[in-house]
């Protein structure tokens, strides 16, 4: 049995015809199912959980990169199949897993291909596409071998299945990317060197692929884990020993 | 500038979106180990795959595979690794399973093991270099320095 989440901006009518194309051809396939809307205040553990225990095998994700780091954050550990409808725009993940946006996305589902994706961990949560710590004054310790610092400030980003964008500077038109590769987490480190009285300009970054690492700091730091802010002293992250089972294209990226 | 906002995931994502999907990815999309200009590692540096340093390593330095050192990094570690390009600041032993490249702006303070050594007009070199391949090299040079100067004297002697 399929469980579709739907994310709350698809209640836009813009998305109307687009929502309709894909529950007509979900209905062709005979792969429709029941269908739950996200919001703020749900819980999508314990929604899948639940499913779960009525029978549900499939829970698919219907929105963009938000709602798919939102669900698969929290409801990491479920034990069923998930699958990704992308709808929208900030899809950058569905690329990865090789799956098109909009209709074309049902045929992926339709076909069932199964791969197990890593999840990273970070202090006591997952997170799945990528991990974002603004910059200020840290210290990062890699598997408890060695540490790297700069002289002043540094941003990190960590990416598990989000691509990494970035450009050299604002005039830069080249806009530079890097895929992450599936069975490690990267660690991309930009550090700031000071430029004029209160400008600050970024370095070309260093890139460490990991298993586990440790942010430190001596004042409090933010940290974006797939869209849920926090701030932090000291962060830990690893891979997580579990893996998703996922719904993946022909054209995935790994 | 995604990187440059302070602020909620709402400013990246449309800025993400304004970014159009790379054609071709094949160039980089082999992660490697880089540590980048202004930036300083300390302890035990390892890694399975190539690394490229820009820019300060002190502690020790080991790779299966290629290094390279670009100008204007330091490595103050010694270093093991299967082959090496060396145009920045070396200060420590290279122990290099093949081929070390010295470029013109290398600056080598420290004893080199390698197979294949090659070394540009220009290139600083410091040290004792030694290869396998000569026949005889490798036993003269694990014996003691006090039995060898003595072995020395009687074929003076004689």
């Amino acid at each position: 049995m399929y469980v579709y989440l739907y994310d709350n901006f698809l209640r836009q009518k813009k998305y109307d015809s687009v929502i309709k194309a894909v529950e007509v051809r979900l209905t062709d396939y005979g792969i429709a199912g029941k269908i739950l809307r996200l919001n703020n205040f749900i819980d999508p553990k314990q929604v899948i959980d639940d499913e779960i225990k009525r029978g549900a095998k499939t829970v698919v994700i219907v929105g963009n990169d938000a709602t798919f780091g939102y669900v698969l954050s929290r409801a990491a550990t479920c034990d069923c199949t998930f699958g990704f409808l992308p709808i929208g725009q900030n899809n950058t993940i569905s690329e990865v897993l090789g799956i098109a946006s909009g209709v074309e996305a049902c045929d992926v589902l339709s076909k069932r291909r199964k791969e197990s994706l890593d999840v990273g961990w970070m202090n006591n949560r997952y997170f799945v596409s990528q991990l974002h710590v603004l910059p200020s004054k840290l210290k990062v310790v890699y598997d408890e071998r060695f540490s790297v610092t700069t002289n002043e400030k540094m941003e990190v980003v960590v990416c598990n299945l989000q691509p990494f964008y970035w450009k050299k500077d604002k005039k830069d038109n080249a806009q530079q990317v890097v895929h992450p590769q599936d069975g490690k987490l990267e660690a991309f480190l930009r550090p700031l060197t000071k430029q004029g009285w209160w400008g600050y300009k970024y370095e070309d970054p260093s890139v460490f692929p990991f298993e586990e690492m440790e942010i430190v700091s001596d004042s409090p730091f933010t940290v974006e884990a797939d869209g849920k802010v926090s701030k932090e002293v000291k962060v830990k992250i690893k891979l997580a020993h579990g893996k998703i089972d996922m719904i993946v294209g022909r054209n995935r990226k790994f | 500038m995604i990187f440059q906002k302070s602020t909620t995931k709402n400013v990246v994502e449309e800025e993400m979106t304004q970014f159009e999907a790379p054609v071709s990815s094949e160039k980089v999309d082999e992660v490697e180990t880089v540590v980048g200009p202004s930036v300083n590692v300390e302890g035990d540096f390892a890694s399975e795959g190539n690394i490229i340093v820009k820019g300060t390593v002190s502690g020790s330095v080991h790779t299966s595979r290629f290094l390279s050192v670009e100008p204007g990094a330091k490595i103050m570690a010694n270093v093991r690794a299967g082959n090496a390009k060396i145009s920045g600041e070396v200060k420590g032993n290279l122990k290099i399973r093949e081929t070390i490249e010295l470029s013109s702006t290398a600056k080598v303070l420290g004893d080199i093991e390698c197979r294949v050594l090659s070394v540009e007009p220009g290139a600083l070199l410091f040290g004792k270099v030694s290869m396998p391949g000569i026949e005889g090299a490798e036993t003269r040079s694990a014996r003691p320095r006090a039995s060898r100067r003595g072995e020395e004297m009687v074929e003076v002697g004689e």
